[in-house]
Parts: structure tokens; C-alpha cells; sequence
């Protein structure tokens, strides 16, 4: 055995303390690998292939981004699972260097261990993503809607990236870990092991703290989403209050909660309740920052997640335009355009949909306030099914453009109850009569106000000898507009065949599709990176078991010896874990369910469905691991109380 | 010739009390003796024992282990020192549980880089000699707690260092392998010379050496030598600690 065999087998017979960090770090080898997999892939090379050019950028860049994102993290997550490492094997060093191992050799050792590691999670994780790259491939082609596929090829590149890329990341680890282990004395190291930890105190100010800290940070997003006042500190502040908060609830409150829970002792002295909180307020006082950092981590994973998902929603085209189809003209253009409007209504009959109709020409004023004649906003509003509206001769009616219009004009009313409308040389005052709360006219952007048709027409009388005619807006209403797919497709077909590109038609049916495309790239973007991060903080729990396990055998072979059953010892060991497991998602789960709250004001429609979504796709991952480690774990304890 | 000399040794752990773990402590062992160091709970004897093992620094007084003091040396020197100089025995034998017996025992060879073939004749010659040979193969959870301390035993032998230090070493050991493993130091502080220096509770353990330095409250209290016989300097053993006081029932004054 020379120095090299001797590290070498120090990695090699402790598979069980370092699997699971082996194995995380081969997964997150194996989601950079697939990240490079694809934005190498020679039919996504120039940008990915979509309908639009601001998507395939915005794909491409999330690639990149996310790449990065996982390759940050993992760098942070492997430094503080090393750390851990070290701490844990302080005694091991210790004897060490009694037997003469000097600073230098034991730097060379770690070094060699972490590479041996390394090296070991670069093959296996590129390994598998070679082996799986096919199946890769199709779901990434399904999930970003590129129709013909993504064959498979030859990843020279991303194999090369990758390897490069975690190389340097393990070599840097390995840096590092030689350079965690300089402060403490030799005498320090040995008696690692023996000190008795001491009992974790809290203060009862700062445990109060943390729950008044998170209801504050709660309470200043809502305002923020509720009374819709859109002010990015109020949003920042919240945040930062609830981080703040989470942090003192895992390290204050918790150890609080739990010694509160020590002096009940009708609660304590039951059972196993007295073994079971005992050792749980030990396992949340060390594992506290980690928890933290889980559950703030998570909470931002799901919003984010949920958040991409409300993206595609069909409901989001529609809350910002009613209309299957909008189709814009000029004057000059009109020929064209009404050959243009016959092939759209042929066509909608032809796929046997219902449609209304309806034409809007908003005009602007010498002063800039934009005009819609009553006759033509009626016919859009009985169009989506509202009754008419009637207005005296110097009346309007505030008609929102955009969703944010909509949502002030629904909280605070109209901004002003009335306009000065200058038409040539004459002024005059109308009296705004309401604020509409939904969005009845197309591709309008601020404020648009409605008004008698006599006005309408003096407004664009006065601006006669003007040369530029305004457009106007053919509105074709479809209630079974997610239908209209085929439908779209054969219309622009025919609007093209006249090689004549110079039209304006806008799909609902289009601009949804888009939104999904978009969101295709963003959940799989922001999902690869939250299923690396929840493999890291599962990992990071399975490794804390096992850093535990020699102490926890000892005093479970102890307990065993005094009278406690297999049964008993399951019971024990499943609550501390459904705790470890569950209550930073718990937190995250509340933090996030809060946000979407929040969200849901800014929107129209449900994002429940989503929310859930996200809910239940990371808790089956974390119900998986949960029981395989409760397996694993408890197979352990028991063989070796027997 | 002198290989351990202690001088006026003084140790303060300052805290809010500062406390005088041991004060002017003077020790001399020649080369071959075989020391044992007792007292009470709490005397200063481990404090006294990881100062001359170099883990812990003295606050007064110097130590010179082979004409040494390894508080001059530099860390790189220092663990070259240890690696060279000095073989340890622990309560709790410290084995390394990802090596094998025989990985454990050639560790700090492997260490100082020593030639293969050399290392494999040292521990096979030492293996026999501790009677160790069978377990050779075997990882650190498979073998016995005597066989394990046989083991730690060769592990501080193997590189014959000029001093070797024991902690207790049959403090976790049950008395039919706590007396194998007295037996075995014992046989090789007499054939191979082998100087050592045990610091321990038990008084049948201690009637193995050749002299026995009791400490009491930091300080030096008293020194016995071996006379005619072991069961001799047992009973002279039993009767120091019966007159050290306050903690001499700790010991059955009968041999096991």
C-alpha cells in the first residue's frame, strides 16, 4: 500500500458515507451534459427553431442561463457537502497526523480523494446522459413544440464542454478542502468526537421575531398585489422580511418550539415522544442554515416554476385580447383588405365556427386623447355579449387597453371625471361617465376614451388635410377560439399565396401557442434546475444520517437494550425524517402558496391548477427519496442492534 | 542514555477561572525503562501525557524527547518527529476503519514512504510476534477489541520509534485481553528494548512496568520501582493509591 492505495481506499471502502454525494454530483454532470446536449445540437445551433425570433433567442439564452445556474450551484452545494465531510472525519485526521502525517500529505490525500470522486461523478454522470441523450432528445423536442424532432447525434462538443467544465469545478473543490482543514489545533481534532454537544438554546425575543418578521413580509406583498400599489420596494422589503424571518424560524423558533414542547410533560414523558423530540432538537440545530437554505431555495423554485407555467396559460392570451382574430387596415388598402376579411370569414365557416364581427377605427384628438365612436364600441361590446351602452353628447367612458389599466381602473375608478377634447380650434369638456373593467378594444395601449359619435366625427372632421389616415381594426369574436388552429393555419396559407406580405392579422389561437412555446423552454429551464437542487437538499439529509450514524447506532443499540421495540425504533426514526424531509417544503410550500395568493390578484384567471402542479411534482420526487433513505436507514440501524 | 526528559513542566488552561492542570513536573525516562504514570481523575496525567506526545503545548517548562524539543521544531518537522520518533497507543485504538489490519499497521511507514518489500517483512516479523498473523486481512469491525489494541500495539511498534506512549490502553478492554496486551508491551519493552510510557487506572496494568510516577492535583506525589516480584509491586501499587486518598476505592484492592 503506498499513499495513493491508501487514499484511494479511503474513498472506496466508505462508499456508503460518500455515495450520496457522489451521486449528486453525477446528476448535476448529467443536467449540464443534457443543457449542452441540446444547445450544441446542430438544429438548435442558431438559436432554437421557433416561431418567432425574440422566442428562440429567449431559449437559447435560458440554456445558457440555466447552465450556468446548475454549475453555480453545484459548485456551492459540493463545497458545503465536502465541508461537512472534513467536519465529520476531524477525529480520522486527527490520528493522522499523531502518526506523523504532516499538513502536506494529509492537503495531497483530500486532494486525491476529491479528484478520485470527481472523476468518478464526470464519467458516470456523462455516462448517463449519453445513455438516455435519445429519450432526452424527444422530450425536449415535444416540450419546445419543434415540430420535426431532434434526431440524435454525436455530443463531441457538450461530452468536451462538460468534462472541461466539472474538472475545473472538482479541481477547485479539491482546493478548497485542503484549505477548510487549516485553523484548529491537533488536540482539537482528537477530541472532535468527544465533546458532548450542548444543549441548543433560543431566544424567546428572536423566536417571536421570526414569526412576526414572516407575517410582515407577508402582509407587504399583499398590499403590494391586493391594493395594487406597484412599488418594487414594498415587493423587495417583503421578500427580504420573509427570508429574514424563515431564517430565525429554522434556527430560533424551532429549537424554541421544541424545548417548549420538553417542559409539556404530558406530552414529553409519552411514549416515544420523549426519544423522538430529544433528538430532533439536536438534528434541526445542526442541520438549521441547511433547512433554510432549502426552503427559501424551494419557495423560489416553486413560484418561479408556477409562475412559467400561468405563462401558457390559455387564459393569459385572452385576458389581454378577446379576439380570435384582430385584422388592421388602411384606407388605401381596403380592396386587399376586404379580400383579406372574405377569406377569414370563409374560412371560420368552412371549420363550422360561430364569429362575430365587429370594426373599430380609434382616432387621436390635436391634444392626444385617443377617440372611439359609441356606434363602433357598442358593436365590439355586444360582439363579446355585453348589452349597449348609451351616452349624452358630452359624455365618455374610459375603456382599458392593457390588463394593468383594467386592474386600476377596477381598484381606484377612473384617474379623472373629465377630458378637454380639442378639436381644430374648439375645445370641449367631456364628463367621464365610468371606467370599463374588461378590454373590449384591440391593440389599444393607454388610456382610450369613448365617446358620442357626434364628437367622434367633429374630432376627425378637424383633421381633415391631414396625410395619414388612421387603421382600422376588423374584430372577428370566436368563443371556441382554442379551435381555431386549423383554421389559422389555412388562412394565412391563402393570405400568402399572393406573395403579398404586407398585412396585419393577429391570432389569438398564434400568440397563445407562442406562450407555450415559451413556457415549453422555461419549465424545462426552470425544472431541470429544481429537480438538481432538490437531489442536492435530499442528498445533503442523507448525508447528515449517515455523518450521524455511528453515535445514532450506538444509542439506538443502548435503547434497544432498556426495552424498545423494532417497531418502536421504526416509529422514532420515521418522525425525525418525515421532519427533515417535509418541513422545509412545508415552509417553501407556505412561502410559495402566499406568492401565488398574491399573483392570482394580478390575474384573471385560476393559477391553482398550476400551483398544484408544482405542489405535487416535487413532493412525489421528495416522498421517493424520503423512503428510500427511511429504508435504507432503518435496514441499517436495525441489523446492527440485533 | 536519556530519552525523555521533562523539566519544570508547567500547564494553565486560561479561561474565566484559569485553572493549573499541572505545575513543575520533572520526569526522566532512560532508554529500555518502562514507565507507568498513575493517579486520580482529573490529576493531570492525560494533560501531562498529550504534552510529551506533542498534541498539546506547555504553558512552562520544556520537554526533550532524544535530546529534542519538539516545540522548537517546525509543523513539517514536527510531523516528521512524531512519524520518526514516536508510536501511540490510544484507549479507544484509533484504528482506521477504512484500512485493514495490515494497512493499519504499515501506515506510518507508508507514510514515510518506506520501500514495499521492507514494509510487508516489518509487519509480517511484528504480526508474529503479536500473534496477529490470522487477522492480518481483516477490516477494523471484524476483529475483537483485544486484537484491535494488538493491532494499535504494532501500528506504534512498526517503525520502531524511541518512544512509544500508551493512553490506557486496556481501559476498553475486558482483563483476559487487557493482560494479553500488557503481556505483549511488556515482551517487547524486554526483548527489543522498546521505551514506553503508560499512563493508566489500572493498577494491574501499571505492575507491568518497571517504575510508576503518581500524580495527584497537578504535581508529582510519589515514584515506586519494581522490586522481587509483579504481585509485589502490585500490592506497593494499591497501597500508594489507597494513600493518595479520596479516590483509592476506585481501585479493588485485590488482583483480578
Amino acid at each position: 500500500m503506498n499513499f495513493r492505495q491508501f487514499a484511494i481506499n479511503n474513498v472506496l471502502r466508505s462508499k456508503r458515507t460518500y455515495i450520496a454525494h457522489f451521486l449528486s454530483s453525477a446528476f448535476s454532470v448529467m443536467i449540464f451534459f443534457t443543457y449542452g446536449l441540446l444547445s450544441f445540437h446542430p438544429q438548435l445551433k442558431d438559436g432554437l427553431v421557433s416561431s418567432s425570433g425574440t422566442l428562440s433567442m429567449l431559449g437559447t439564452m435560458g440554456m445558457t442561463v440555466s447552465q450556468y445556474i446548475v454549475f453555480v450551484f453545484s459548485f456551492f452545494f459540493l463545497l458545503y457537502s465536502v465541508g461537512a465531510f472534513i467536519k465529520v472525519r476531524k477525529k480520522e485526521f486527527g490520528i493522522l497526523m499523531i502518526l506523523g502525517m504532516s499538513r502536506k500529505q494529509l492537503n495531497r490525500m483530500l486532494f486525491i480523494e476529491n479528484i478520485l470522486i470527481g472523476a468518478a461523478a464526470i464519467i458516470a454522470g456523462m455516462g448517463i446522459g449519453m445513455l438516455f441523450s435519445k429519450l432526452i432528445l424527444l422530450i425536449s423536442a415535444k416540450l419546445m413544440a419543434v415540430d420535426q424532432g431532434l434526431p440524435f447525434y454525436f455530443p463531441l462538443q457538450a461530452l468536451v464542454m462538460t468534462a472541461v467544465a466539472y474538472a475545473v469545478l472538482f479541481l477547485l473543490i479539491a482546493l478548497f478542502s485542503s484549505l477548510m482543514l487549516r485553523k484548529g489545533t491537533l488536540l482539537a481534532l482528537v477530541k472532535a468526537e468527544e465533546s458532548p454537544k450542548p444543549q441548543p438554546k433560543a431566544s424567546p425575543w428572536l423566536a417571536v421575531l421570526a414569526v412576526f418578521l414572516i407575517a410582515a413580509g407577508y402582509g407587504m406583498v399583499m398590499v403590494f398585489a391586493i391594493l395594487q400599489i406597484f412599488n418594487l420596494l414594498l415587493l423587495l422589503g417583503g421578500v427580504v422580511l420573509v427570508i429574514t424571518g424563515t431564517y430565525f424560524l429554522f434556527t430560533q423558533f424551532s429549537v424554541y418550539f421544541m424545548r417548549y414542547l420538553q417542559k409539556r410533560e404530558r406530552f414529553f414523558f409519552r411514549k416515544t415522544n420523549l426519544l423522538t423530540v430529544s433528538e430532533l432538537l439536536y438534528r434541526i440545530k445542526d442541520n438549521a442554515v441547511m433547512f433554510f437554505l432549502v426552503s427559501v431555495i424551494s419557495a423560489s423554485a416553486f413560484t418561479g416554476i408556477g409562475t412559467t407555467l400561468a405563462i401558457g396559460d390559455p387564459g393569459l392570451s385572452a385576458m389581454e385580447n378577446p379576439y380570435a382574430y384582430t385584422y388592421s387596415m388602411y384606407d388605401e388598402d381596403e380592396d386587399k383588405g376586404n379580400r383579406h376579411l372574405d377569406i377569414i370569414r370563409e374560412e371560420l365557416k368552412k371549420g363550422g365556427l360561430d364569429y362575430k364581427e365587429a370594426e373599430v377605427t380609434p382616432i387621436f384628438t390635436d391634444n392626444g386623447v385617443k377617440l372611439i365612436k359609441l356606434s363602433e364600441y357598442n358593436g365590439l361590446i355586444q360582439s363579446l355579449g355585453y348589452p349597449a351602452e348609451t351616452l349624452g353628447d358630452l359624455e365618455g367612458i374610459l375603456t382599458p387597453g392593457t390588463v394593468s389599466e383594467k386592474n386600476s381602473y377596477r381598484i381606484d375608478g377612473p384617474l379623472s371625471d373629465q377630458f378637454e377634447v380639442l378639436n381644430g380650434k374648439t375645445s370641449e369638456i367631456v364628463k367621464v361617465l365610468k371606467a370599463e373593467t374588461f378590454i373590449a378594444v384591440p391593440e389599444s395601449y393607454g388610456e382610450t376614451l369613448v365617446v358620442s359619435d357626434r364628437l367622434y366625427e367633429d374630432a376627425l372632421q378637424a383633421q381633415q388635410d391631414q396625410e395619414y389616415g388612421y387603421a382600422a381594426y376588423h374584430t372577428f369574436y370566436v368563443q371556441d377560439w382554442k379551435n381555431t388552429g386549423d383554421v389559422s393555419r389555412s388562412i394565412l396559407e391563402r393570405f400568402n399565396e399572393n406573395e403579398d406580405n404586407s398585412y396585419y392579422l393577429k391570432s389569438l389561437y398564434f400568440d397563445w401557442k407562442n406562450a407555450q412555446q415559451q413556457n415549453g423552454i422555461l419549465l424545462m429551464v426552470s425544472g431541470l434546475v429544481g429537480i438538481v437542487f432538490f437531489t442536492f437538499a435530499a442528498s445533503f439529509v442523507y448525508f447528515r444520517l449517515y455523518a450521524d450514524l455511528a453515535r445514532d447506532e450506538q444509542q439506538y443499540r443502548m435503547i434497544a437494550k432498556v426495552g424498545l421495540s423494532k417497531k418502536e425504533l421504526g416509529i422514532i426514526i420515521t418522525k425525525q425524517l418525515v421532519i427533515m424531509f417535509f418541513l422545509p417544503m412545508l415552509i417553501a410550500l407556505i412561502h410559495s402558496g402566499v406568492a401565488f395568493v398574491a399573483l392570482q390578484q394580478l390575474v384573471d384567471f385560476s393559477i391553482v391548477g398550476h400551483s398544484l402542479k408544482i405542489f405535487i411534482f416535487f413532493l412525489s420526487i421528495q416522498i421517493m427519496y424520503f423512503f428510500i433513505t427511511r429504508w435504507r436507514y432503518l435496514e441499517r440501524l436495525n441489523k446492527m442492534i440485533q | 542514555m536519556e530519552i525523555l526528559n521533562v523539566r519544570n513542566l508547567g500547564k494553565v488552561y486560561k479561561a474565566a477561572v484559569s485553572h493549573e492542570a499541572l505545575s513543575n513536573i520533572n520526569l526522566s525516562i532512560n532508554e529500555g525503562e518502562f514507565v507507568g504514570i498513575m493517579g486520580p481523575s482529573g490529576s493531570g496525567k492525560t494533560t501531562l501525557l498529550n504534552m510529551i506526545s506533542t498534541i498539546d503545548r506547555p504553558t512552562s517548562g520544556e520537554i526533550s524527547i532524544g535530546g529534542k524539543d519538539p516545540f522548537r521544531l517546525s509543523q513539517d518537522q514536527l510531523a516528521m518527529f512524531r512519524r520518526r520518533e514516536l508510536g501511540f497507543v490510544f484507549q479507544s485504538f484509533n484504528l482506521l476503519n477504512t484500512l485493514t489490519v495490515k494497512e493499519n499497521i504499515l501506515l506510518p511507514l507508508a507514510l514515510d514512504g518506506v520501500d514495499l518489500d521492507e514494509m510487508n517483512r516489518r509487519v509480517g516479523v511484528l504480526a508474529e510476534k503479536l500473534g496477529i498473523t490470522s487477522i492480518l486481512d481483516k477490516r477494523t469491525y471484524e476483529i475483537s477489541g483485544g486484537q484491535a489494541q494488538r493491532t494499535a500495539v504494532a501500528r506504534a511498534m512498526i517503525h520502531v520509534p524511541k518512544l512509544v506512549l500508551a493512553d490506557e490502553p486496556t481501559g476498553n478492554l475486558d482483563s483476559k485481553s487487557a493482560r494479553d496486551v500488557m503481556e505483549i508491551m511488556d515482551r517487547r519493552n524486554k526483548e527489543d528494548k522498546v521505551t514506553m510510557l503508560l499512563v493508566t487506572h489500572d493498577p494491574v496494568a501499571a505492575s507491568y512496568c518497571n517504575r510508576v510516577v503518581f500524580i495527584k492535583d497537578g504535581q508529582l506525589y510519589n515514584e515506586i520501582t519494581y522490586g522481587d516480584s509483579q504481585s509485589a509491586f502490585y500490592q506497593k501499587i494499591i497501597n500508594v493509591l489507597s494513600l493518595l486518598g479520596g479516590s483509592g476505592h476506585e481501585f479493588s484492592p485485590v488482583r483480578h
